[in-house]
């Protein structure tokens, strides 16, 4: 038996009165990679910042080795031998790759003199290892998302981590990237490196775990060995309820709705599709290849070069968001952070922002016409928010996201792009989101559903469209199509096995 | 499952950390007043200085320039900029009005020519303010940047306007005094600053317009995706910052008896360091209206209090900059949590 490197117990927390974790608990063997599983605000995240040090537990004790230690903050955790690789990635945007992985890092003391050739070469050693091929000189903000990702990895493994903890480190990477870290993972395995991996993607846990801790409502649910339980087994545990998959739903789809033909933007070259009422497009393609380029495009982000578009047969044209809102589009962005949500702002006030000219047509908001608004769409998306009062911020990455879907589904649109909407969210969540998507396919809307799991776009999509480099290399139809071929037609047939 | 949420209390802010950071002012400002009182020194009949009606009216006097321009610099810093030209616009607005008063009169009845004046005065600052916010919004130069040279540049125009001279305004009958006679009354300066804070409160609270500031400030990208017309939005608060620098400026050149192109100096800071205390952001995406005017008042009683107590005006400074840094420093702890 493995020796038990770290073990967290009795954790409260709670932030502004709102208990995050009660009693949450969680411990962690030498070499053992563990899954952190559990619904949305069931407290992954909270627990995973407090033991590594970025926020500080209201009560509860942290062993590492058998002693009782005290984690002030993120470099106390980084001393015990423990980083972690946030999902939202902390990296410095206009800083080196070198530079990020020295920062912060205790290795290098503060004051000293920066030798940039020595640095470069600490960084390369450990991008070899990500199997990442890039200059470290580069600034990070040149970057793909996906390369971040593995800069971000890079950078926890340059920390010398007796445990590393990743929340979901696979949400912007594609397959072939997500097989190297599996691979790097079982190397880190075999070092006796423990890992905490944080995921919803069932798949993976089952490949690469050794045991699963489950939470629910901010509380530890209990602890398996990954061999001994099924997928309907753990989901049960997160939910506390019967779970069962939806089967592929048979759809009748209508008249054609929006045809674009030739459309050519700064990032997209010749693109030609329709979607028809009642139908749910699929969009593959790699981070990068023009799927939110093309969302950009349609509500009138993006300058239209060359193209047509039609709606119900008629010329249309997005000119600006205001004009592409007018004829019935909406999108849901791919960052809910960065393009969606005003933090600050109340759960009311975000649904509400991007119509308040139909609402308040005198210029004078209303709130009991903004409630009555808002509430129908709550209860059809299952949102549950303690108060529409609350700040945004203060919900759980799923529910943040239904709050977006309120925003787009307010104006009852025709046609919605929605920009992997199940990004870093939970299975039951993610089960909603379908749900959300079958019910507006039913309602004859057009739905254009871009995704970077081939799983739910074979299950929830008609068809399915491939994108590379801002063209559309293949069509599919859904029913027929298959993992094997949706990828090859992402991958760049020249260089393929490079990473996004 | 959702619970139906209370009424919006006026001015009050509409989430939950807003109202605590209003509170925090509210409960500061309270214990200013009370340990002015304590220390306030008393008159023959043993009642507290501080406490006559007098004094009181007269704090609310002084802090309603500055009070009447932080108003709309919270419109401003709630959008996730910052105008420094305020000052400067300050004293173009009581160059204008004192010129058109006495040198360009346009003929007429009194009330004509004073209108006139002040209509002028208000439509230039308005202008300007517009100008400022234009060049932000069209070529996305930083707020800081662009209102710096407007800082520079309309003081500028302020002193080449009025032959960098001060334009007195008499005591006499004549149409410039009548003006300085109705708008340097107590009532009417404070009146103004009330009635605009109404109105800016409720334009915040309650209207669409106050919304989309907010929201812009709060996460600018997400509200050019939720289609926002951000570049209107701009240039509206720099115009209303402007505005009300206009109307500063005629209250202040009714008062001091002149049009001074070197008036406004620094009032800028006055200005944002009221919107600071207050509880706003300057990130922008948060603040309330009636943080602003407590953090106005915190300042009007604090200097109000020194001076009753013949503190040195350079320690009053000194222990101005130790309550904005207390004040703010209180307001982040609470949000520490988030």
């Amino acid at each position: 038996m493995p020796q038990e490197i770290l073990r967290i117990s009795d954790v409260d927390k709670s932030y502004d009165g709102v208990r995050a974790l009660r009693g949450a608990g969680f411990s962690l063997l030498a070499g053992e990679v563990h899954a952190l599983m559990g619904e949305n605000g069931a407290g992954k995240s909270t627990l995973s910042k407090i033991i590594a040090g970025a926020v500080r537990a209201d009560r509860g004790s942290l062993l590492i080795d058998g002693r009782v230690v005290t984690v002030n903050g993120p470099l106390d955790a980084q001393k015990l031998g423990i980083s972690i690789i946030y999902q939202e990635l902390d990296l410095f945007p206009n800083l080196t790759v070198a530079e990020n992985m020295a920062i912060a890092n205790h290795q290098f003391a503060e004051g000293g003199r920066v030798r940039f050739a020595e640095l470069d070469r600490f960084a390369e050693r450990f991008l070899k290892q990500v199997g990442l091929s890039i200059s470290p000189r580069r600034p990070v903000a040149s970057l793909s998302i996906g390369e971040m990702q593995l800069v971000a990895i890079a950078r926890a493994l340059s920390m010398n981590a007796r445990i590393i903890i990743m929340d979901e480190p696979t949400s912007s990477l594609f397959d072939d990237s997500v097989e190297r870290l599996f691979r790097l993972i079982s190397d880190l395995k075999s070092k006796g490196v423990a890992i905490i991996y944080v995921s919803h993607k069932m798949d993976e846990i089952f490949r690469i775990c050794d045991r699963v801790t489950v939470m629910r409502d901010g509380s530890t649910v209990g602890m398996r060995a990954i061999a001994e339980i099924t997928p309907a087994e753990l989901i049960r545990m997160m939910v506390g309820r019967e779970w069962k998959a939806r089967e592929r739903p048979v759809r009748q789809t209508g008249d054609a709705l929006l045809a674009v033909s030739g459309l050519t933007t700064r990032k997209l070259r010749d693109v030609s599709f329709e979607v028809r009422k009642g139908e749910v497009l699929g969009i593959a393609g790699l981070v990068g290849a023009g799927r939110s380029s093309l969302g950009a495009a349609l509500i009138g982000l993006d300058k239209w070069k060359r193209g047509q578009m039609t709606l119900h047969g008629r010329p249309a044209r997005p000119d600006s968001v205001r004009k592409a809102f007018k004829l019935g589009l909406r999108l849901l962005p791919e960052d809910r952070k960065l393009q969606g949500l005003m933090m600050q702002m109340s759960v009311l006030e975000n649904c509400t922002i991007a119509d308040l000219g139909q609402l308040a047509p005198d210029g004078v908001v209303r709130r009991r016409r903004e409630v009555s608004a808002v509430q129908p769409l709550f209860l059809h998306l299952t949102l549950k928010a303690a108060s529409l009062r609350a700040p945004v911020g203060t919900l759980s990455g799923g529910n943040q996201q239904k709050v977006l879907f309120a925003r787009c589904l307010l104006a009852n649109p025709e046609v919605l792009f929605l920009d992997d909407p199940t990004r870093g969210i939970d299975v039951g969540a993610k089960e909603d989101i379908y749900a959300i998507i079958e019910r507006l396919a039913e309602q004859g809307k057009g739905v254009i559903f871009v995704s970077s799991e081939l799983p739910e776009l074979l299950r929830c999509c008609d068809r399915i469209l491939v994108m590379r480099e801002g063209e559309i290399t293949a069509r599919f139809d859904a029913a027929t199509a298959t993992q094997e071929d949706i990828m090859t037609f992402a991958t760049n047939p020249v260089s393929s096995g490079e990473f996004v | 499952m959702t619970a139906i949420p209370k009424r919006a209390s006026f001015f009050w802010g509409k989430s939950a950390g807003e109202r605590r950071d209003v509170s925090l002012s509210l409960a500061a400002l309270i214990a200013i007043c009370l340990l002015a009182i304590a220390i306030s020194p008393t008159a023959f009949d043993g009642s507290r200085i501080f406490l006559e009606l007098g004094n009181l009216t007269d704090i609310l006097r002084q802090v309603s320039i500055i009070g009447i321009i932080s108003l709309a610099m919270t419109f401003v810093i709630l959008t996730g900029g910052i105008d420094l030209s305020v000052g400067s616009i300050l004293a173009l607005s009581t160059s204008v009005v004192a010129l058109v008063l006495t040198h360009w009169n346009p003929g007429g009845a009194q009330p004509f020519v004073i209108a006139v004046a002040m209509l002028a005065a208000l439509a230039v600052s308005t202008a300007a303010g517009a100008f400022q916010g234009a060049v932000i919004a069209l070529f996305e130069v930083q707020p800081f940047v662009v209102t710096l040279a407007g800082m520079i540049g309309i003081r500028g125009l302020a002193k080449w306007l009025s032959n960098n001279a001060n334009i007195d305004i008499g005591f006499g009958r004549d149409v410039a005094s009548t003006f300085a006679g109705i708008f340097r009354g107590k009532s009417v300066i404070i009146g103004c600053y009330i009635g605009l804070a109404l109105i800016f409160g409720l334009l915040l609270s309650w209207t669409v317009f106050g919304r989309h500031v907010r929201a812009t400030g709060d996460n600018e990208r997400a509200s050019r995706y939720a289609g926002l017309p951000i570049r209107r939005i701009k240039v509206l608060v720099y115009a209303l910052s402007g505005l009300l620098s206009g109307v500063a400026g005629i209250l202040y050149a009714a008062e001091n008896h002149q049009g001074n192109p070197n008036s406004g100096i620094a009032y800028e800071l006055d200005a944002i360091a009221a919107v600071v205390i207050g509880g706003t952001r300057l990130s922008g995406g948060k603040g309330t209206i009636l943080g602003t005017i407590v953090g106005t008042l915190m300042i009007g009683v604090l200097t109000n209090m020194l001076r009753l107590n013949n503190v040195d005006s350079n320690v009053e400074m000194m222990v101005k900059a130790v309550i904005i840094i207390l004040a703010v420093a209180v307001q982040r702890q609470g949000r520490v949590a988030q």
